[in-house]
Formats: structure tokens, sequence, C-alpha cells
């Protein structure tokens, strides 16, 4: 299992983020639905070792990422793009990847070999040297994924990673997500269905701090037969989870 | 080989390999941000301040390497000081201001190394720019300066305190990422150099902006005849060293994403660091004027460094040579304006010196609130083995041409020679100092002393009338028997009176000649 977490709980002074969560899961596309505020994104910040649990254990790689030489290890094989991706205007596509390739540890004799595969799948290869304050939104986010998976991680968080981008790339991205996913554990957290129903094999949805589904997209399709609210099958799943656990 | 011995072996080997990595990556680090900094940006606005301030204030000295080399170390750092603090400031906030702060959080590399090729890359900049600011203002004192090489010293004080400046800025960024705190800490910066150059306690004289003894700062006589003393850049460059060394290690205790073993380091870092700025500031503090005007500091003192330089002197000839150490070189002719009425007047007569030499001032008094280059413009006598008499000159403290101080004519500088040296020489010629009869005074140029020397009638009113003809004027006329015999004896064409002291001056020195006998 890439990811182990039971009873995980992080609190912000009296406000909790994450309320007792429990996950297992291994290689693959994780889905993490739920709507604003449901406790994704600091479920993720947690998987990304950029803050700890209040309480309760995770295990991430097979490793405690609570011992540094573990944690390090960990951050050696992860890729993470955060929900609100910041950059350096000043530094070009390649150098913005090639900076973030030697902050991950890589062999420098990798690097650039990394820089221009990892630029090329998320198709900006005509921008490599292309200032980021020149890029638009979405290829800013595409940006962001080619630094996530520059160093080919073994356990990707991307955090709303569709967010800004063309349907043309949405769909050129469930792609990649699949090809990582199939030697990768990859979890996106996002509050659109319809990327979880292609690309994802399992999901789990949250609300108010608690994992309220864990199962598979099928599993969340079938749990909205008969529901009214949502245009898409999934939709129709998503909500009526929502509702069943805020009855 | 045993097997254990090759595992270690191996080990080793692993363990070099993948601190060879990480160098290069930290080398591919710093070359990213090298391209990327904002000091880039900031180094025309560095060279325009440098060339505005340090640069115009050290070549309006007179090209002597002292002068310029220590003016250039009170001037560099505030020139340097906002663009540095300011683009390291931003460039320490970058993370803040960008929200990369999570993302850099998530990598293995601890973000405190990331922030450590940051802020080289800013300190390389800067420290490339001032070089070339050195490297033109010297070049240019190499081609100027009549004797003599570059001080370092002063040079190595500036580039110490360029890191500590951009540790400063950027630890401030890294602590405090707002849109305030570049104007804050730049302004902050400067104004904190600006008055840690003031005068104050004896342990602010540790600022690197600090040249020399503060009461005297650069000056010509420094360095010229005995070597630079560098105890108080030593203790300048423990100090702002200690600055940088503080300020990256505050660095580290921001950096709580990585393990625990970097808060150790980045504090003890931080207290080695202070304890080292405390330690160049009680340095500082035990520091004493030395009599060649520099800061003699016990703790760091070599006394090597005390020897004299050796050097040729340039003489020109006035009825004696007069010669001056090779730095003066342009002051030579000024000189023998100064001095050949003078030494006209006593030419040929018995006891006149062979020979007058430029000798070192010596300073005294109090650090902070003053001091004096003792004798400026007198004449030392100074017996030699052959019976003959070198004399010595103490050329004034303030130069003509200097942009500090009094700013004084050369009119002002000949008078401030002349009169003095005629007093001496007077002195040492008829056994009595001229003052004994009138108090004569040249514009811009000292007053001859009053104090009464002794002596007969006739040799005051010699010595008083050799003094007027040597520019002594202007004075109110005593009218005493000793003040008339003097306007009489001034009154004699210089043939007559020259050769009326050829024949007498023995007698006269000897006290047998009346003021009846003077003609």
């Amino acid at each position: 299992m890439n990811i182990e977490i039971a009873d995980v709980t992080r609190q912000f002074g009296r406000t909790r983020a994450v309320a007792g969560v429990s996950l297992r899961t291994g290689a693959g596309v994780f889905g993490l639905l739920g709507p604003n505020g449901a406790g994704k994104t600091t479920l993720l910040r947690m998987l990304a070792t950029v803050i700890t649990p209040t309480s309760g254990s995770m295990r991430l790689l097979d490793r405690d990422p609570g011992a540094y030489a573990a944690r390090r290890e960990i951050r050696r094989r992860l890729g993470y793009l955060p929900q609100s991706l910041g950059y350096y205007p000043g530094f070009t596509v390649a150098e913005f990847v090639e900076y973030f390739a030697l902050l991950k540890d890589m062999p420098p004799r990798q690097v650039p070999g990394a820089v221009a595969t990892a630029i090329e799948r998320v198709e900006l290869a005509g921008k490599a040297r292309a200032k980021l304050r020149t890029l638009s939104g979405g290829m800013l986010r595409r940006v962001g994924i080619a630094q996530a998976i520059v160093n080919e991680p073994e356990l990707l968080l991307l955090d709303e990673p569709t967010a800004g981008l063309d349907p043309e790339q949405r769909v050129a991205f469930r792609l990649l997500l699949r090809e990582l996913g199939a030697r990768a554990t990859v979890v996106v957290s996002t509050h659109l269905v319809e990327d979880i129903g292609v690309a994802c094999g399992e999901v789990a949805l949250m609300d108010a701090g608690k994992l309220v589904f864990h199962g598979t997209p099928q599993e969340l399709t079938a749990k909205g037969e008969g529901h009214a609210i949502g245009d898409a099958p999934l939709e129709r799943g998503y909500s009526a989870v929502l509702a069943a656990a805020r009855s | 080989m045993t097997a254990g011995a090759g595992q270690v072996v191996g080990q080793a080997d692993g363990e070099w390999r993948a601190w060879r990595q990480r160098l290069v990556a930290g080398v591919r680090l710093l070359r990213l941000e090298l391209r990327r900094s904002a000091m880039v940006w900031m180094l025309p606005v560095t060279g325009a301040l440098f060339w505005y301030n340090a640069f115009r204030e050290s070549m309006a000295e007179p090209a002597m390497w002292n002068l310029r080399a220590m003016t250039m170390q009170h001037g560099v750092l505030l020139d340097f000081a906002p663009p540095v603090v300011g683009a390291a400031a931003w460039m320490g906030s970058r993370d803040g201001r960008r929200q990369l702060t999570d993302l850099i959080g998530t990598v293995p590399r601890p973000r405190w190394t990331a922030q450590l090729a940051t802020w080289a890359a800013v300190t390389c900049w800067a420290l490339v720019a001032y070089c070339c600011c050195v490297g033109v203002l010297y070049g240019l004192t190499a081609r100027q300066a009549s004797w003599g090489g570059p001080l370092w010293w002063p040079a190595v004080v500036g580039a110490a305190g360029i890191p500590a400046l951009a540790a400063v800025g950027f630890a401030a960024g890294a602590w405090f990422p707002s849109r305030f705190t570049v104007p804050i800490v730049t302004v902050g910066a400067f104004f904190a150099l600006g008055f840690s150059s003031q005068p104050r306690a004896p342990q602010w004289r540790v600022s690197p902006t600090v040249s020399g003894a503060p009461s005297i700062g650069p000056d010509a006589g420094i360095g010229t005849f005995y070597h630079y003393l560098p105890d108080l850049s030593i203790a300048q460059v423990i100090c702002v060293v200690g600055v940088a060394v503080a300020a990256l290690g505050a660095l580290g205790l921001l950096d709580r994403a990585s393990g625990s073993w970097l808060r150790p380091i980045a504090s003890s870092m931080t207290a080695v660091g202070l304890a080292a700025v405390v330690l160049a500031a009680g340095l500082a503090g035990t520091a004493r004027l030395d009599p060649h005007g520099m800061l003699v500091i016990p703790g760091l003192h070599d006394a090597a460094n005390d020897r004299p330089i050796g050097y040729t002197p340039i003489c020109a000839h006035a009825v004696i040579p007069i010669c001056l150490n090779p730095a003066y070189a342009a002051y030579l002719p000024e000189c023998k304006r100064a001095l050949a009425p003078v030494l006209a007047e006593v030419a040929g007569l018995p006891g006149l010196p062979v020979r007058m030499s430029q000798g070192a001032p010596v300073y005294f008094g109090p650090l902070n609130s003053g001091f004096a280059p003792s004798g400026a413009g007198v004449v030392i006598a100074d017996g030699s083995s052959d019976g003959s008499r070198q004399t010595t000159l103490v050329l004034p403290d303030q130069l003509p041409g200097e942009p500090s101080g009094a700013d004084i004519t050369v009119n002002q500088f000949i008078g401030q020679i002349r009169l003095p040296v005629a007093a001496d020489l007077i002195k040492i010629m008829v056994g009595v100092a001229p003052g004994a009869v009138r108090v004569g005074a040249v514009p811009g140029a000292g007053r001859i002393s009053a104090a009464s020397g002794g002596g007969s009638p006739a040799q005051r009113a010699v010595a008083a009338a050799l003094a007027i003809d040597a520019g002594a004027t202007g004075a109110p006329r005593a009218n005493t028997a000793v003040g008339l015999a003097a306007d009489r004896f001034a009154a004699l064409p210089a043939a007559v009176r020259h050769a009326w002291l050829a024949t007498h001056l023995t007698a006269l020195r000897a006290g047998r000649i009346t003021l009846a006998q003077l003609p």
C-alpha cells in the first residue's frame, strides 16, 4: 500500500479540517471529491508532508513520514501540485521545472532529460523557453503538473489539476493520469466529477472533514440511481452520498 | 582486502558520490538563481549610486592610495546597502509572496539550501559589482598616484560587508514576506549603516563604514610612512562575517519542514554569528590611537606591521635639497615655493641644515573628540654623525584639493608650511624664536608662537626681522627698542643683511651683540 492512514485528524485552532480519516490505497488513480471546505486540500497537504496530522497515524510509500530520513525518502518519490500554484515569473518553463527537479534531489545528470520529458508530457515543449509570466492560466497549470511529475513520482498528489485547462487539454491530462496511475499512486482532488469518472479507479468523497464514501466510480454512480440532483450519473451519486451524509 | 574492508570503501565511495551530486545540484541551482536574480536589475542602480557618492568623493581626493581607499570604505557600503538589501529582501520574500512555501516544503532538499542558493546569487552579483567599482577606482588611482600601491584592507572590509548586507535583507524578506518588507528593510539598513559610522561608544568603530580612527578619518599621513594597520579592518571583517552567519542561521530557523538536525545547526550559527559581532565590538572597544594615526587593537595587533615603509624620496633644490615622500610628489613644487624665500635668507650662514626631509606626522589626542597631528609645518633639527644638520619637515595635515575639512587653497598651504618652518629655522640659526618680539600672521596660515624664546635683545630683534622677511607681516608692531631694531634690520637690503649675518651670526648667537650694534 502506498498510502495507509488511520484515524487521521488535523485541527487548525478550533476548526477540525480533517476528522478521523482512514484510507488505504495502492497504485492507480485515486479521486478525492468533496464540496468546498470538505478538507480535501488539508488531507492532501498532510499526504504531501507539508503539515503533520494532529492525531492518527500515517504511512506513505511504506515509510513513516514522522521520521526525517523516511520523510526525505518519501519526498524524493513524491510529486505535488498545490491548489494555488505559485511560480517565479522571471523563470522560463524549463528553468522552473529544472529548479524543482534539482530540489527533488534528482541526480544532476538525469535532470535535463527528465525536464524535457516532463515538459513534453504536458505538451509545453514549444514553450520551454517562454517565461512563466507570459503564459496563460491553463499553461501555468500544466507547468505545475510538469514540475510534479519531473521526478517520476511513486506518489503524485494533484489538487485541482484540471482547473483552467481547456477541454482538449483535460482530455490529454486524463490520458496522462491513466499512464501515471499504471505505476504510481495518483491522488486527484477535484470538483469536476467527470474527471473522476474517466480517469480514476477508486474514489473517495469527503464532507466536513470526514470520509463519507470510498469505492469505485461505478459504486458511486450506483448510489445516485433514482436521485434527482445532477446532470450526469456520477454527479447524481455524488449528490446522493452527500445528502445521505448530511441527513 | 577483506569483505568488511571492501564494504567500508564502497560505503565511503557512495557517500562521496552523493556529496558530489549534491554539490553539482547546488551549483546548478546557483546558476539558475544567478540568471534570474533581482540583483541583476539592481546593478545599474548600484553603479550609479557608487559613481554619485563613493567614486566622486574618492576621486576628489588627491591621488594618494590611502586617501582614496579609506574614503571609498567610508562610502561604498552606504551606496551598496539600498540596492543589495532591497534585492535580497525581495528574493528572500519570493517564496512567501509567490505562495510557493507549500511546494518548496515538499521537496527532499531542505528549503534552507534553496534559500542559500538564492542568497548566494544575490551576493555573487553584488560582489561582482563591488569588485568592478573597486577595480575602476583603484585602476584610475594606479594611473594617477605617484607612488605606493592599493590598500587592500578597506576593500576587503567592503567585500565582506556585501554578503552581510545581502544576508540581513534576505533573512528579513524570508521571515516577513510582506510587500512592505523591502522598503522598510532597505531604508532601515541605509540609516543603520549611516548612523553606525557616527562616533559614539568606542565599540561602534566596528561598523564597516568607519575607516580608521573616527576623529581622523582618511588622512594623507596614514599608511604613507608606516604600514596600514589591519587591526580595525580585521575586527570589522569579524563583525560583518558574524552578521552574515547570524542572519543565515536565522534563515535556517524558519525551515520547519526539514529535519530536527537543521534547528541545532541554525541556532548554533546564529549564536556563533552574534558572538562574533560581540567579540568584534569588544575588540574595537580596546583600540587606541597609535602615533601614526591608525588604531591599534592589542588583541589583533602584529608588531611587525609597525615598521616604517621604505621609500626613495623625491627632492627639489632650493638652497638645500627639500625631499618629500614620493606619495607627496605633487606637492613638491608648493613646498619649494614655500621654503625658497626662507632658505634664501639664511643661505650660506653657519648652522644651516644641509637637507630638509619630510617626516611622518605624529597623531595624538582622544580618539573620539579630536586629534592633532603634531608639528604640521615644523622643522625638527636632527644632528648627524658628520656634524652637519639634517632637518625633518612635517607637512600640514590638510592638503590642497582635499574636499573634506577646511578645503584649503594652494596659497594657504604654502603659508602653513612657510611660517612655522621660518620660525623654526630662525630659532636654529639665531638661537631664539622670532615670536619674542612680534606675532606675525600670513592669511590662512598659523600664527607664529608668541612665546618668548629668551635670548639677548639683539637676537630677538634679528629673529623678528627675519620672520618679517619670511612673510610674517600684518601684525601690530611693538613700539619697543627691540621692535624698532627689528624694523630697522628688516628694512635693510637682503644682500646687506645677509652679509652682516654671515660676519656676526656666531657672535649674535653667543649673545655678544647689542641692539646698538645692529645695522
